[in-house]
């Protein structure tokens, strides 16, 4: 062994090569897979967990569900190669010091056979096989309707989170999708693939209070996707989220949008010096998108003190204000 | 004007930044890319000499380090990194320093390395037999890092149409040919080796290739003909390999001859600020000469401990007579970086500005290798002299510093972040990164 900083096993050095290829990181679905991971399957499960711990003292729940059927066309497999960046966007520039994030995916439950995938809460990057363990559906409802809302029961019912739980701050729940929800999470839906037994169903309204209380809950809708720029679709989620509905025109910048939103809310900063680090890592094209995205949300915040990296000097000028 | 090249040089002289260190190494180079690529727009890190055994430590404000071996100390600003051929790649600790970046927040360092397909491999062979020589040496060892950097470069002296090199990674059949060679070679040589199989050698290099970009030649002038660069020197001025104090020094050209044969192919010559980097104790890492070291000097070292390899890490008074030496056969810099300054008042520093026999050493031409022994028998015996402390506080130093070498300080570090950092350029430029630094 040589006294260089790194390991220079010739073991290890294959396996990380051969982890870090993610030709396919959905290696699961393109399996030719078509039933749920016993990795990612709501089936029984009491919560999911994000608990503090000596290493990660001050856990954040950062949640990302997004759909997985037809008319989502590409926009999965994007968000499969974009979010292995989202724990280091978040860490890269201090604005959170220990998020511990989970990634899910959302069907149809009238008739798609894995209509709810969750992964566990992760603050490494083993969040990642959950994301190769996705199934995708392809298939869709064609009633511009996905079961978004059993996400949600699911997030409301089944997740034990420290920040919420210690420390009265609530999580972060990102659902990405360009459809609406039904109308009412059906009890029979529940029992069937969460295993709960409800009396009756839950009104949507009533779901998405329940869930809002414990998370921060925002509504990413992707252009490029199938009925984006519908405005029936972001009208009925404004009406739903209010400004967390959020129209998304370039999905290449999904993980900056989430980090950035999680920034404002934490109020590691405002808006314009979250912008102004992302063109200082280099996502200077993402910052266009994430200003015109976020416009609404970072308005009303007010700047906050911050300690991390000073901004680099000469980039505000550069920055795009709405 | 670069904006980065201005804030080091004032006027400037070039577009791009090159970064040496002027000592025995450690001075901290990596802190000094750290604020570069912090401070504006870089295109690119290029490192242009050493290896995987270069251990190039930054701080984030936030707590967080990494040791940049062989990523360049921009990588937590996202600013790829292009190994030129002049580099030494260790596919093994590549892989190893990667995984450590993801986990610290960093999951697409690999995306943002390339590597030019001339440079040659640092492989497990070269490695065992470069510790089976540093063991035979017993206690005349070099202070070599036992990362086979140096028999690598050796070993491709001796046989340049076949020692392993990056672009071999892409055609399985023609590596397996070339390490066999290699280990049958070294084996003959010093015996049995400690190193593992060369099918599963194999298997990581060419997983190696499947995964980082592998480019030629033609990358560096691209880089170099867009945006700014920043080049990430390795080891110091005097470990040279022609020019520090033989044998104690490294297989590498840690002088600016490198980065000046880049600019030179680019059609750019001389489109570069030269960055020197001195800290105000000299450190030195394992054996060969120190005039001034002192067993008093303990500054705390977070990173550079005993290894079994290097030996001890070392500290002397700052010698500014070995740094005019660095100066001279490096052909002087545009401007100083000044690193460690919050020592200075901790600890009785002093500035040794002249040895009991000269104010000079006298420079060689490169390659005579006898002449650079007779040198260092010379320093060994070496006393040195302190005529005049510097003042004990950073302003005090900058002016000795300057004083001494005749070139002014344009960056000083005074802690281990890039917020610790001040650029000395005019007074406005100063007021506004200690605003920043303080927001």
């Amino acid at each position: 062994m040589g006294s260089g900083a790194w390991s220079t096993d010739v073991y290890r050095a294959a396996s990380a090569y051969r982890k870090a290829t993610g030709a396919s990181a959905f290696a699961y679905s393109d399996g030719g897979a078509r039933t749920v991971h016993p990795t990612l399957d709501p089936g029984g499960v009491a919560a999911r967990e994000s608990r503090d711990s000596t290493e990660h003292p001050q856990s954040l729940a950062v949640a990302v569900l997004f759909d997985v059927t037809g008319s989502m066309g590409g926009v999965p497999r994007t968000l499969q190669q974009k979010l292995p960046q989202l724990l280091g966007l978040l860490l890269r520039k201090g604005y959170v010091t220990d998020p511990q994030i989970l990634f899910g995916a959302i069907g149809d439950a009238t008739c798609d056979r894995v209509p709810l995938q969750i992964g566990q809460f992760e603050s490494d990057n083993r969040m990642d096989d959950h994301l190769g363990n996705i199934v995708l559906e392809g298939g869709g409802g064609g009633q511009m309707m996905e079961s978004y809302e059993l996400a949600m029961y699911f997030m409301a019912r089944h997740t034990s989170i420290d920040c919420h739980q210690r420390r009265g701050k609530r999580g972060y729940l990102f659902v990405i999708g360009d459809e609406m929800a039904y109308p009412k999470v059906k009890a029979r839906e529940v029992r069937k693939i969460i295993g709960d037994d409800l009396d009756e169903d839950v009104p949507l309204r009533a779901i998405v209070d329940e869930v809002r209380r414990r998370w921060d809950t925002y509504y990413l809708m992707p252009a490029g996707s199938h009925y984006a720029g519908n405005r029936r679709i972001l009208d009925f989620w404004r009406d739903l989220l209010g400004q967390n509905a959020v129209e998304l025109d370039d999905l290449d910048a999904v993980c900056e949008t989430i980090a950035t939103t999680v920034a404002l809310g934490e109020e590691a900063c405002d808006l314009d010096t979250a912008l102004a680090d992302l063109r200082d890592v280099g996502a200077g094209d993402a910052a266009t998108t994430v200003s015109r995205a976020l416009a609404r949300i970072g308005a009303d915040r007010s700047p906050a003190v911050r300690g991390t990296l000073p901004a680099a000097s000469g980039h505000a000028d550069q920055v795009t204000r709405l | 004007m670069n904006p980065v090249a201005s804030s080091v040089a004032g006027d400037g002289t070039g577009r791009h930044v090159a970064v040496v260190d002027l000592g025995y190494g450690d001075a901290g180079k990596g802190t000094v890319v750290d604020w570069l690529c912090a401070s504006g727009p870089v295109d690119a890190v290029i490192r242009f000499n050493g290896g995987g055994q270069a251990a190039h430590n930054v701080v984030l404000p936030d707590g967080r380090t990494h040791t940049f071996a062989q990523f360049g100390a921009g990588t937590f600003h996202g600013v790829p990194t292009h190994l030129s051929r002049f580099v030494v790649v260790d596919p093994l600790a590549l892989a190893g320093e990667a995984t450590h970046l993801a986990g610290i927040g960093v999951p697409d360092a690999l995306d943002r390395v390339t590597v030019d397909r001339e440079a040659l491999l640092a492989t497990p062979y070269h490695r065992a037999a470069n510790q089976a020589r540093e063991i035979a040496r017993g206690a005349d060892r070099h202070g070599s890092c036992g990362m086979g950097v140096g028999e690598s470069m050796s070993y491709a002296l001796a046989h340049p149409d076949t020692a392993p090199r990056v672009g071999d990674c892409l055609d399985e059949g023609l590596l397996r040919h070339r390490l066999r060679l290699l280990r049958d070679r070294l084996t003959a040589e010093l015996g049995p080796l400690d190193a593992p199989p060369v099918a599963d050698t194999v298997t990581a290099f060419t997983a190696f290739a499947r995964r980082v970009a592998i480019v030629d030649g033609s990358w560096t002038t691209r880089l170099l003909r867009a945006g700014p660069v920043v080049f990430e020197g390795a080891q110091g001025v005097l470990l040279d390999e022609w020019h520090g104090f033989h044998p104690y020094t490294t297989w590498s050209t840690t002088t600016f001859g490198n980065v000046d044969t880049l600019l030179a192919e680019a059609g750019l010559p001389g489109a570069v600020t030269r960055l020197g980097v001195l800290r105000v104790v000299t450190p030195r890492h394992g054996p060969g000469p120190l005039v001034t070291e002192d067993p008093a000097l303990r500054p705390e070292e977070r990173h550079n401990g005993t290894n079994a390899w290097q030996g001890r890490f070392r500290f002397g008074h700052f010698d500014a007579v070995a740094h005019r030496y660095a100066l001279d056969v490096t052909g002087g810099v545009d401007a100083l970086a000044l690193t460690h300054l919050d020592l200075v008042g901790q600890y009785r520093l002093r500035l040794c500005d002249g040895y009991d026999w000269t104010d000079r050493l006298p420079v060689g031409p490169p390659g005579d290798l006898d002449r650079q022994a007779a040198l260092t028998a010379k320093l060994l015996a070496s006393r040195p002299r302190y005529t005049a402390d510097p003042e004990p506080d950073p302003d005090g130093w900058v002016a000795a510093v300057e004083a001494a070498l005749g070139v002014p300080v344009r960056l000083t570090s005074h802690g281990p972040t890039a917020a610790d950092k001040v650029a000395r350029r005019a007074a406005d430029k100063v007021a506004r990164l200690t605003a920043a630094a303080g927001r």
